[in-house]
């Protein structure tokens, strides 16, 4: 068990910068969720922190020791690949025994070890197939028993279910979260799926373009996004976001009655955006801010989206299961104001 | 047409899969299988290339297996697979997996080692034939002589000569053996190699448990494939003891080179037929045997 922090971590391929700068503090048994779009270098860090890359500068500690300069294998980490990295060579006895080569234990506990693993992941009965004979979710289990053999300090996890189809994933996921809070050792996942990062995580790293956007519980991502691009990577469908005028506690958009808001920060006038999730628009409802055109209707079996045009724009909606409008409807759409968020208009960033 | 046109998807197919076919069908059975099965009949025969072919039955086989000159370059054909293929790959394996590594010069450096495998096996015998000679003409003996190593006999020996011709051999080989281990190796995806470094295990148990199994594929192709050459060696010799082919004393001489000289010099077509099967058989029985060892299971 340990803690993981990273200090200011930069990081260059040739001439093009893909770190400007990472700092976060991983606490003791804490499942930390890395995610953004490709290339925003959440896998770069991963792989610094395993010590498979090393860093242009900055410092990772891993408990209370900086290892920058230490082979993987002295780190006290364990990695879970995306493709798995199984051997295909070998059983799933000896590929989960594997990570244990080096370790200075008797034969007998070796194998004590691994049966034990494969107890915890129900697939003692699968230790003498060969990888080929697995299904993709047994062979994600494989890795992860593989990781866990070693009982590490740290697990890495890079985006290791994005091999699976939908539904096991979703199974795999639930897996991982039980199994975390079985054996409580630190976790840092790494996945683009934003649906993963918010029902896995104790906290969300959002990235992109090698910085990071927003640290926090999927809780406190969700509904104060620090910038539009929190606001839109988190949440599906994607945020609705609206242009708008402050004005001394009134918020005014095209063609709406103004509504109250009371940020603190702002000019006595200046532009915004406005933004508001489709979950927090309802068709109808008792205050209703705007009127449209329905265009589209998605039905999703408990709830419908509704796409409506609104002065130009479309924004989505949300009206229920049984009883959607029909389109060409002109409807009313209605949010709390609490659940309009602001945006300013040139750096993006949230105003409070 | 309407017969054609009331045919099923299926009788379509295999309509134009023989039409496709019968091209390389017929080469097959003219040049490649006419002349094997005459050959294995033929060494049933007597038969001095002009006169008529006469029956002989077990004749031509009694005669070889009489023959202590067949012993010798039945033992010589075997000596050049069983130094030559372990040989030429472990030096094949060895730059492979360096060269991998490597990242300066990379394409030029591999393309010096693919030039010998362009290059005629004849200009090569013959320019080591120069190397080998004794001073002041050889290269090696000269630079001996520099060094004040006493001189070596490498082609007028009769137990250096074997090796002698076998060196220049495996080198021709090594260009495009490099090639193909290095493709086996580039297809081992890295993080295999990224797994084994997080769990700390030595480079040695990378390279026999990770990178040995998984090339495997690659590795029985090689054997088989450079089995058969040094199994089929001949212009390497030929050409390096054009003076005495196969000498001195029978020493270097190969089953083919052994074939040659039956039936174009000693014009006896029924006896060289019949060390040609046996030559076939001995390819036959390496190649599964080796398929058969090196088998997946």
């Amino acid at each position: 068990m340990a803690s993981v922090a990273l200090q200011n971590l930069v990081k260059f391929y040739g001439k093009t910068q893909v770190l400007h700068g990472i700092d976060l503090t991983v606490a003791d048994g804490e499942f930390i969720v890395l995610v953004g779009p490709s290339g925003c270098g959440k896998s770069t860090s991963l792989r610094i922190i395993s010590g498979l890359e090393g860093a242009t500068s900055g410092d990772v500690m891993i408990g209370e020791r900086v290892v920058n300069n230490l082979e993987p294998k002295e780190r006290d980490i364990a990695m879970v690949f995306q493709n798995y990295a199984i051997y295909p060579h070998m059983s799933v006895r000896r590929n989960i025994g594997f990570g244990l080569r080096t370790a200075k234990m008797s034969k007998a506990d070796k194998t004590a070890r691994v049966d034990e693993v494969a107890r915890i992941l129900s697939m003692t009965e699968l230790l003498d197939r060969k990888p080929d004979q697995l299904s993709g979710g047994q062979r994600q289990r494989v890795a992860i028993g593989r990781a866990m053999v070693r009982d590490p300090a740290v697990f890495l996890f890079d985006e290791p279910l994005s091999n699976l189809d939908a539904q096991l994933r979703t199974q795999m996921r639930l897996e991982i979260k039980k199994l975390h809070q079985r054996v409580g050792n630190t976790i840092i996942f790494v996945t683009h799926d934003q649906v993963e990062a918010m029902t896995m995580a104790d906290r969300i790293v959002i990235m992109k373009e090698g910085r990071i956007q927003q640290v926090g519980t999927p809780q406190e991502v969700f509904h104060l996004p620090a910038n539009l691009f929190v606001a839109r990577f988190i949440g599906a469908p994607e945020m609705n976001i609206l242009k708008g005028h402050w004005r001394d506690g009134l918020v005014f958009l095209d063609g709406v009655a103004p509504f109250k808001s009371d940020v603190s920060s702002l000019l006595k006038s200046q532009p915004v955006l406005v933004g508001v999730r489709p979950d927090h628009l309802t068709v109808g409802g008792e205050s209703p801010l705007f009127a449209g055109t329905v265009n589209v209707l998605e039905p999703l079996g408990s709830e419908t989206l509704v796409y409506v045009t609104v002065n130009g724009t479309e924004v989505i909606a949300k009206a229920s299961g049984r009883a959607p409008p029909a389109v060409g409807d002109v409807v009313s759409l209605s949010a709390s104001a609490e659940d309009m968020h602001l945006f300013d208009e040139t750096s993006g960033q949230r105003i409070t | 047409m309407s017969y054609y046109r009331n045919l099923s998807i299926a009788q379509k197919q295999i309509a134009w899969a023989w039409g496709f076919l019968a091209i390389p069908v017929v080469f097959y059975a003219l040049i490649r299988f006419y002349p094997t099965g005459n050959a294995i009949v033929l060494a049933f025969q007597d038969w001095n290339l002009l006169g008529d072919r006469t029956w002989a039955g077990l004749d031509n086989f009694d005669k070889l297996v009489a023959d202590p000159v067949f012993w010798i370059v039945f033992k010589n054909t075997f000596v050049y697979l069983l130094l030559g293929t372990p040989v030429s790959l472990l030096i094949a394996f060895a730059i492979a997996f360096h060269l991998d590594r490597v990242r300066f010069m990379h394409g030029f450096i591999r393309a010096l080692y693919f030039l010998p495998f362009l290059t005629s096996a004849v200009a090569m015998a013959w320019v080591w034939r120069w190397f080998y000679q004794p001073v002041p003409i050889g290269l090696f003996n000269n630079f001996l002589s520099t060094l004040g190593i006493p001189q070596i006999s490498f082609l007028n020996s009769t137990t250096n000569a074997l090796p002698a011709i076998l060196a220049p051999a495996i080198w021709a080989g090594l260009g495009f053996q490099i090639i193909i281990f290095m493709a086996g190796l580039r297809s081992i995806p890295q993080t295999y190699y990224e797994a084994a470094r997080i769990d700390g295990v030595s480079g040695w148990t990378v390279l026999t448990e990770i990178t040995l199994p998984l090339l495997k594929p690659t590795m029985v192709f090689l054997v088989v494939f450079s089995s058969i050459g040094f199994l089929r060696i001949f212009d390497h010799v030929f050409n390096m003891t054009t003076n005495n082919p196969g000498g001195p004393l029978n020493s270097t001489k190969p089953m083919v080179l052994m074939i040659y000289d039956t039936a174009f010099n000693g014009y006896d077509m029924g006896y060289a037929a019949a060390q040609t099967v046996v030559l076939f058989t001995v390819l036959l029985i390496v190649s599964l045997l080796q398929l058969f060892l090196l088998r997946s299971r």
